[in-house]
């Protein structure tokens, strides 16, 4: 009681600090499920909370405020997130938008959001720096009735909608591919990602969790690729060179490194999981018939557009799930098709993953490569 | 010469700096819808705290002509025991800030005493115990959180009217339309500035760190106490560091033993300095110039907020060139201060002043 007359009374006071009249502490609400369009934005889990705000008239502002820029998914995302709001649909829709990216520093993020608040902007999108730390940034957001959508590197809060891949379930389809190619035993070879981040430890725990399933008698070697290409083809040359042979593998990125790797040690393609880069496609679609059963998903730098997509439908009024989980992306050696999944005229770094139809986001590689020779200009 | 111009010549720098200052925040301003507005100025001081922090703390090794590259590292350790300490009972978060405050300056003078006694370079040193300190942070804050005193953030972060709100002070008229819209991170450097720095810069001691920085040698045989000196400087760039981290802690909430994040700060602590005035090889300059440089810094970010993207300059707000353009700007800011170099017919003429 004690505490919930300390916010209040702090809560007065901020209204009448800064003059705020009318509604004492605006913002979403919570309500009751389902939201709109479930196919594309569903809930993270059976517990997700769903929020609403109040439905405000468009054209709206929107900005993008990234962390640090400085690898390819990075750039790729703003390219895609620019290409996405050049679409005459969404172009109707948004009278403004801005990207700004302020490097690694907390503190110029969280003033660029402010910024962007007191610019009179309806929705921010954001790779949070860190998953803490933005509890000022969102009060503030709610007391202005703006948007506020982190994605890709989330927070650890349930106070703001936020959109994400389930990296877990990434785990758990790599190791259903792999043992629907292989069956219940072999030699794995396992190349992880970045050390101490979230999205390895969870696609690791999702592999694993298959894997080591009561039934199966996996030798699983592993080994960490930091989802480079580079890295990923030395780590697995090394592996190749001690342990001799593998059965699969599942590399969480640097996926045409792992492949390469296995080719110059003259080793025979096996059934292989890995990331959505257009080099490792391009591999799987020249060589499957000799054994790269391949399959590939992937983070997609599209999360971007589909956040602007939720916060645009948060602003119509719509009724959001608190953390959406975007449909993972995939596709394997069946399905690739040259010019539609994959492009054997780019590059090998382009991330390929960029359609996602129950969200009515498509975005092609055409669009996002007409982005960037803007750029340069 | 008169004494304008002796006074010019000893502060130009220091105008140099406000100067810039003015024309990018002024642009910024001028741009901004908001600009002018009291939430405005909350928000810009609330981000450039930080930095003008480290930057303050840069200074004070700059001048005795060494170099620090652990205040990041310190303001990130803070920050982590921050998250630790400063919560609880009213007692407790003071004793909490006064431990942020100790520890800091103590690891200050950790680095002094290894340089002074140690005789060995700053750089060196500092990038040693700035690994170390680093390790500490991390030891304190292994994945980012823990919990700062929520009212004390609240009026550590807004204007003065909310330090009167959040503790439910009665609030005179006349204060809350004046003085009560003046953000609370300005008064805080106000008050670090004229409680720690000009006292400190008017006593023997901070003399020497200019005389030390200016001709060792001559600071020696003059009879100052040069190990002294040096000691203090490094001490108070602790300080100055750690209030940083206790505000990163205060503004987020939370602390994060974020490893690129300190470095950037150490990065931007140095180009900050060399912006607000101060000679890299020591001897001249100040710690309010160099409060200048980094808000400098800051506003040229701020910039890429309001430039409109579809006008003639709005190339420059591109995301993917941004960096780009902070660098160049930033390269621009720091030769306009040896310009001088261009216009002296002796090189030696540079010592005169």
């Amino acid at each position: 009681m004690k505490n919930l007359l300390k916010s209040s009374v702090v809560g007065l006071a901020l209204c009448a600090s800064l003059g705020v009249t009318g509604v004492a502490f605006a913002g979403p609400t919570y309500v009751d499920g389902p939201g709109a369009l479930p196919a594309c934005f569903t809930p993270w889990a059976e517990d997700t909370k769903f929020m609403q705000w109040e439905k405000k008239e468009g054209p709206f502002k929107v900005a993008v405020v990234n962390g640090f820029v400085g690898n390819s998914w990075r750039i790729q995302m703003v390219q895609t997130a620019k290409a996405y709001v050049e679409q005459p649909e969404i172009a109707s829709q948004i009278s403004e938008f801005k990207i700004v990216s302020t490097g690694t520093d907390a503190a110029a993020q969280l003033g660029a959001i402010e910024d962007f608040i007191n610019q009179g902007y309806d929705a921010i999108i954001t790779i949070a720096v860190s998953p803490t730390g933005f509890d000022r940034a969102i009060r503030i957001a709610d007391r202005n009735d703006v948007v506020l959508v982190p994605f890709d590197n989330i927070l650890d809060t349930e106070a703001v909608m936020m959109v994400n891949e389930d990296q877990l379930l990434m785990g758990e389809m790599a190791a259903n591919h792999l043992i629907k190619h292989i069956g219940n035993s072999g030699k794995i070879l396992e190349v992880r990602g970045l050390a101490g981040n979230s999205v390895d430890r969870d696609r690791h725990l999702g592999f694993r969790k298959i894997m080591e399933a009561a039934g199966n008698e996996f030798e699983i070697i592993e080994v960490v690729g930091n989802w480079d290409d580079g890295q990923a083809q030395k780590v697995t040359s090394d592996a190749l060179a001690v342990h001799g042979s593998f059965d699969a593998v599942f590399t969480q990125g640097g996926s045409t490194g792992t492949v390469r790797a296995f080719m110059e040690a003259g080793h025979k393609f096996v059934p292989t999981a890995g990331e959505a880069e257009n080099g490792f496609r391009k591999l799987i679609a020249l060589h499957s018939d000799e054994g790269l059963k391949g399959l590939s998903m992937g983070q997609t730098p599209g999360l971007g557009a589909i956040s602007i997509k939720a916060a645009l439908s948060a602003l119509n009024g719509e009724v959001m799930p608190q953390l959406i989980s975007v449909p993972i992306p995939f596709a394997d050696y069946n399905t690739l098709v040259d010019g539609e999944n994959f492009w054997s005229d780019l590059s090998d770094n382009f991330f390929t993953a960029n359609e996602f139809p129950p969200c009515d986001v498509n975005i092609s590689a055409i669009e996002i490569m007409a982005q960037s020779k803007d750029d340069s200009q | 010469m008169s004494n304008f111009k002796i006074w010019m010549a000893s502060n130009w720098r220091l105008f140099l700096a406000i100067g810039i200052f003015c024309l990018i925040y002024g642009t910024y301003s001028f741009l901004h819808p908001a600009g002018g507005s009291s939430r405005l100025f909350v928000q810009n001081s609330n981000e450039s705290f930080v930095l003008i922090s480290v930057a303050m703390a840069q200074t004070l090794p700059v001048l005795t002509g060494g170099l620090d590259l652990s205040v990041g590292s310190v303001m990130t350790m803070i920050n982590a025991l921050a998250s630790n300490v400063v919560n609880g009972s009213p007692t407790e978060v003071f004793l909490g800030i006064i431990l942020c405050l100790c520890s800091a300056a103590l690891a200050g003078f950790i680095n002094g005493c290894i340089i002074v006694y140690g005789r060995l370079q700053p750089i060196i040193v500092t990038l040693a115990t700035g690994a170390v300190f680093m390790g500490i942070a991390l030891f304190l804050r292994p994945t980012p959180g823990g919990e700062v005193d929520g009212d004390l953030s609240f009026a550590a972060t807004f204007d003065l009217n909310e330090i009167f709100f959040t503790y439910g002070w009665p609030l005179p008229e006349w204060f809350e339309n004046s003085l009560g819209l003046i953000p609370t991170p300005v008064v805080l450097i106000v008050i670090v500035v004229l409680v720690i720095w000009v006292p400190f810069k008017n006593s023997v001691t901070g003399r020497g760190c200019y005389a030390v920085g200016s001709a060792e040698g001559a600071a020696y045989m003059s009879g100052l106490n040069v190990d002294r000196s040096r000691l203090a400087a490094y001490t108070l760039a602790g300080l100055f560091a750690g209030i940083g981290g206790l505000y990163l802690a205060l503004q987020t909430g939370s602390g994060n033993a974020d490893i690129p994040q300190a470095g950037a700060y150490t990065l931007n602590s140095i180009a900050a300095v060399v912006i607000g005035g101060t000679s890299l090889y020591g001897g001249i300059g100040g710690v309010v110039g160099s409060i200048f440089g980094a808000m400098s810094l800051r506003a040229i970010s701020f910039n890429f907020r309001v430039f409109d993207a579809d006008g003639p300059l709005g190339f420059i707000s591109d995301p993917l060139l941004q960096p780009l353009f902070e660098g160049s700007i930033l390269l621009i800011a720091v030769s306009a201060g040896a310009a001088r170099v261009f216009s002296i017919k002796n090189r030696l003429n540079l010592f005169g002043s």
